[in-house]
């Protein structure tokens, strides 16, 4: 079966097609999307030369070819790479064979298809937005195929309209379909591309890689007043085994410590929205006191999550910034005393200086703090390697480093001491986004800090690198230049609304727009839709179909009141008069059939009942005058209908 | 006009359409009929693709995506509805035809102040048209004409199945607009009746001015009867024997006259005697057992012969 098809369909088609595989030239293997641009190439020649087009032949020989470029780059069809690489390549391969309209709704309907795999790799609102006008595109050959004379403009304005008109069934559908969570199908997942972050180890220099990347971590929104800039600690893995030069997360460290006693009298109570990642920590404020479930927080008082860590999150957290926590035992005490072997005669006299025959741990504390303030130690984010004996280097030849420097060496030097201490990773700080009143915590955030233990008062914080930057601390990271620049560089003010400019005031609402998008649209899923639907009063679901069907039906009667409208308002007081006046005419006998004119009625009138004559002239008049010169006037209007309801 | 509980519910609404309207007929909802054709149900289909991506991946944008085309599939609902929904049809005047021939049917679309981008009109045969707002047509549609009488065009289906082409609106009219089918006529070359029946009279006689009138050259439509056969054998060329007055021969067609096996097959005969009078210019008239014509020639005269030739005895 061949139908003729006009070649601006074809374009259309084409365009529509190559417009929707054009985003994954960044998530297909390069061979697979030159085998899709190789059939549309083919085919844009075709339109102007048929007779180049393959014949039945070459076109198996192609589709035999392109799934063994499948299976070489892909072994197999399942999963989300397989998946969308065989979409792709049979778009391809389908157009070379476009021959009826059958045809080209397969192709329409497969590049939808397309598009939805494109969600499966990036699911920013560009992308959306994107996908939307490509729609806009798709149902556009669809009206051009059903219309005679096209027009490329006119087609386009109609799906518009189309889809314009499909958003409000569409977002109600998207709040009230049940949301079902999906088993975990091991051959639908594809392995987990390399997420930067925190890592298991801390060594010099990963946290300054880190610095580098203005990658969005977590968006954390504060449901009463926001934390001062120095409580801004969130605290990630801990890291307390160390061989000198890198140090540790211990699988099984801190089981014996008990729960902190929290001071509730100031309480931080948040919702924390996690990008994907590939560890299970959870991010939160210093610490934890309240979380939801599906967290459990260690003996260290870090939060995981046991799910999937590759997806987003988001949890509703509660955390006490003043707390004391328990003794610690024996093997506590060891693990964070433990040294690879005896310090270093220069670190031991550096322990004897400060120790200064005196052996309270704060003491000391404040010492070291001062050592590092006082002998010319400077914060920098590109310090010369000391791949050998680090800690030895930083404190006493280099004495340039950043925050995980500051951090081990700090921890060093007390566990040397005999203070039990342990390097604590995460973030610190965050970019207050004022349009949405939300914290924007980066990769750039990245930090290390130091807990040291105190018999009285339990793992306290100390932050090292607060004594010899506490701009730092206190103002946090300038991160679009240092991730420019390569350079730390430290926000000019604390936050002041009044001195970002135009385009931080835009690049905030945006932030902003892209926050509620993860949050409401991205992030809407099984839990937060019951959350959501037992806000509104929907229990069961029965309530819950009532719904959905009564809010579409509403949609749907406001939709056919709009685009109905335009045929009521055809009908005329006048003509309907008239009708009138001629059925009931009819019904009289007095006429034969409908459909005279009035003056041909009014003739007739004047011969079967003389006595009629006179007001079937005037109606006869005045409709005339009203339908056919349309300058009639409510007046006449009404006169009309007298006269014709004085008709007996 | 309103319908009946039990009327609105008949089936035969949504093939054949309701009782025939004389008038001209506005496309409504109660004319109007949806259902989704295979492309929609392929439609309905690609949804629930998109749907099992979104749940097998918990991706919410292929839900939302799914849920958008579902909300145009609704959305296509009322726009197919509205590609039929406002246009007026009626029924021309119908030409009459002979059995046999193809009868065609008139009909006047008045668009309204939508255009109609694609309309499919369907009685045996199909046509598709388009047209553009206020701007009416007439179109016409073959059907072959089998049986003499009044034949009415039958149920006019107007569909559309724009703007995705993922439903079909249809619409069946039937309109009293009757078409009348002439017997068809039998094969040329049937003598005219020698001999009259019925009445006794001579089937072809001279009357008036019967007189004969002298001879002029052959013109075309002449019958064979008025050409002077003596002269043509003397080899002096083709003549017409002329008569008196201004008229010719005089001819009675008579049902009673024509043989045949039965009565079809008769009035053809009847049918092909009126076309040949007529063609030659012969004054005739007609008579059926219920009917006298009187003799006289012209289009009118031609048209009512045929007309009750066509409806004599259905």
């Amino acid at each position: 079966m061949t139908d003729y098809l006009p070649d601006r369909l074809l374009w259309f088609v084409l365009a529509s097609t190559g417009l929707i595989v054009l985003p994954h030239a960044w998530h297909v293997p390069l061979p697979l999307f030159g085998f899709f641009l190789l059939p549309l190439g083919w085919r844009c020649v075709g339109i102007g030369r048929p007779d180049c087009l393959p014949g039945k032949w070459l076109l198996f020989a192609l589709t035999v070819a392109g799934l063994a470029l499948l299976f070489s780059q892909q072994r197999g069809v399942f999963g989300r790479d397989a998946g969308t690489g065989l979409f792709v390549v049979s778009l391809g391969l389908k157009l070379l064979e476009i021959r009826g309209r059958r045809d080209v709704y397969v192709i329409v309907f497969l590049s939808f298809i397309v598009a939805a795999t494109q969600f499966l790799y990036e699911e920013s609102i560009l992308m959306a937005g994107y996908i939307a006008l490509v729609c806009v595109l798709g149902l556009a050959t669809l009206i051009t195929l059903n219309s005679r004379t096209p027009r490329t403009g006119a087609a386009l304005w109609s799906a518009g309209r189309l889809i314009a008109q499909a958003v409000p069934a569409a977002l109600v559908l998207f709040v009230l379909f049940p949301r079902l969570e999906a088993p975990r199908w091991s051959w639908l997942q594809d392995t987990d591309r390399a997420r930067s972050g925190l890592s298991n180890k801390l060594e010099p220099g990963a946290i300054a890689e880190l610095s580098l990347s203005g990658d969005l971590v977590f968006r954390v929104k504060f449901a009463g007043e926001l934390p001062p800039a120095h409580l801004r600690y969130w605290r990630g893995p801990i890291y307390a085994f160390t061989d000198g030069v890198v140090w540790q997360q211990l699988p099984y460290a801190g089981r014996g410590e008990t729960d902190p006693a929290f001071d509730t009298t100031r309480i931080y109570d948040y919702t924390l929205l996690m990008e994907p990642q590939n560890q299970h920590w959870v991010y939160a404020l210093d610490l934890p006191y309240r979380y939801p479930p599906e967290l459990r927080r260690n003996g260290l008082y870090q939060l995981l999550a046991d799910n999937n860590p590759g997806e987003r999150a988001e949890y509703r957290l509660v955390s006490v910034p003043n707390y004391r926590t328990g003794d610690l035992d024996d093997s506590g005490r060891r693990e964070n005393l433990q040294l690879p072997g005896k310090p270093a005669p220069r670190i031991q006299a550096l322990v004897e200086r400060l120790r200064d025959g005196d052996a309270d741990p704060e003491r000391f504390i404040t010492r070291l703090l001062g050592y590092f303030r006082e002998q010319n130690f400077r914060y920098t984010l590109t310090p010369p390697t000391m791949p050998v004996k680090p800690i030895e280097a930083f404190l006493f030849d280099q004495r340039a480093g950043f925050c995980s420097h500051y951090a081990t060496a700090f921890v060093y030097v007390l566990r040397a001491a005999g203070i039990p201490a342990r390097v604590v990773g995460g973030y610190q700080g965050g970019q207050f986004n004022s349009v949405g009143g939300f914290l924007e915590v980066r990769q750039a955030d990245a930090h290390a800090w130091a807990e040291v233990w105190l018999a009285e008062r339990g793992w306290v914080r100390f932050d090292p690198t607060a004594a010899i930057a506490p701009e730092r601390i206190e103002r946090g990271v300038d991160i679009d230049l240092q991730v420019a620049s390569g350079a730390v560089n430290f926000r000019t003010s604390n936050f002041d609304p009044t001195a970002l400019s135009w385009l931080q005031r835009g690049a905030q609402l945006w932030s902003n727009v892209d926050y509620q998008w993860q949050r409401w649209v991205i992030n809407y899923d099984n839990a937060s839709q019951r959350e959501f639907l037992s806000a509104l009063g929907i229990q069961d679901w029965l309530t819950l179909a009532y719904w959905l069907f009564a809010s579409l039906a509403g949609i749907g009667g406001l939709l056919a009141w709009r685009l109905l409208k335009p045929l009521r308002r055809r009908r005329d007081p006048v003509a309907d008069l008239y009708r009138r006046f001629v059925a009931r005419l009819v019904k009289a006998g007095l006429m034969a059939k409908p459909g005279y004119g009035p003056s041909e009625l009014a003739d007739q009138l004047r011969r079967l009942r003389p006595d009629l004559a006179e007001p079937a002239g005037r109606i006869a008049e005045t409709f005339n005058r009203l339908y056919f010169e349309e300058t009639g006037e409510d007046v006449d209007l009404s006169d009309l209908k007298r006269l014709i309801d004085a008709l007996r | 006009m309103s319908l009946k509980l039990s009327e609105r519910f008949r089936l035969s609404r949504f093939i054949r359409g309701e009782a025939p309207s004389g008038d001209a007929i506005e496309l409504n909802h109660r004319r109007i009929f949806i259902i989704p054709n295979r492309r929609g149900l392929l439609f309905v289909g690609l949804i629930g693709v998109l749907l099992l991506i979104g749940y097998v991946y918990g991706n919410n944008l292929c839900y939302l995506l799914g849920f958008l085309l579902a909300g145009v599939f609704f959305v296509t609902i009322l726009h197919t509805y509205l590609a039929l929904a406002g246009l007026v049809v009626r029924a021309g005047r119908q030409a009459p035809v002979f059995a046999g021939q193809p009868a065609a049917y008139a009909f006047t679309l008045e668009p309204g102040r939508r255009p109609r981008p694609n309309l499919e009109l369907s009685l045996r045969s199909r046509l598709t048209v388009e047209l553009p707002a206020e701007q009416s047509r007439t179109v016409t549609l073959f059907e072959t004409a089998a049986l003499r009488g009044r034949r009415q065009p039958g149920t006019l289906t107007v569909s559309s199945s724009y703007p995705l082409g993922i439903f079909r609106a249809w619409s069946p009219l039937r309109f009293d607009s009757p078409l009348l089918v002439y017997p068809k006529p039998a094969e040329p070359g049937a003598p005219f009746p020698e001999q009259a029946g019925g009445d006794g009279r001579a089937g072809y006689r001279a009357r008036g001015g019967d007189e004969f009138n002298g001879l002029r050259a052959y013109q075309l439509g002449d019958t064979l009867r008025q050409i002077d056969w003596k002269t043509y054998a003397k080899g002096q060329g083709v003549h017409s024997k002329q008569y008196g007055g201004n008229t010719a021969a005089e001819l009675w067609l008579d049902l009673q006259a024509a043989s045949g096996h039965h009565l079809e097959e008769r009035l053809s005969l009847l049918c092909r005697w009126v076309v040949d009078a007529e063609h030659a210019g012969l004054r005739y008239g007609l008579v059926l057992p219920n009917l006298r014509l009187a003799p006289d020639r012209g289009t009118q005269h031609y048209r009512r012969c045929l007309e009750a030739l066509a409806v004599f005895g259905v």
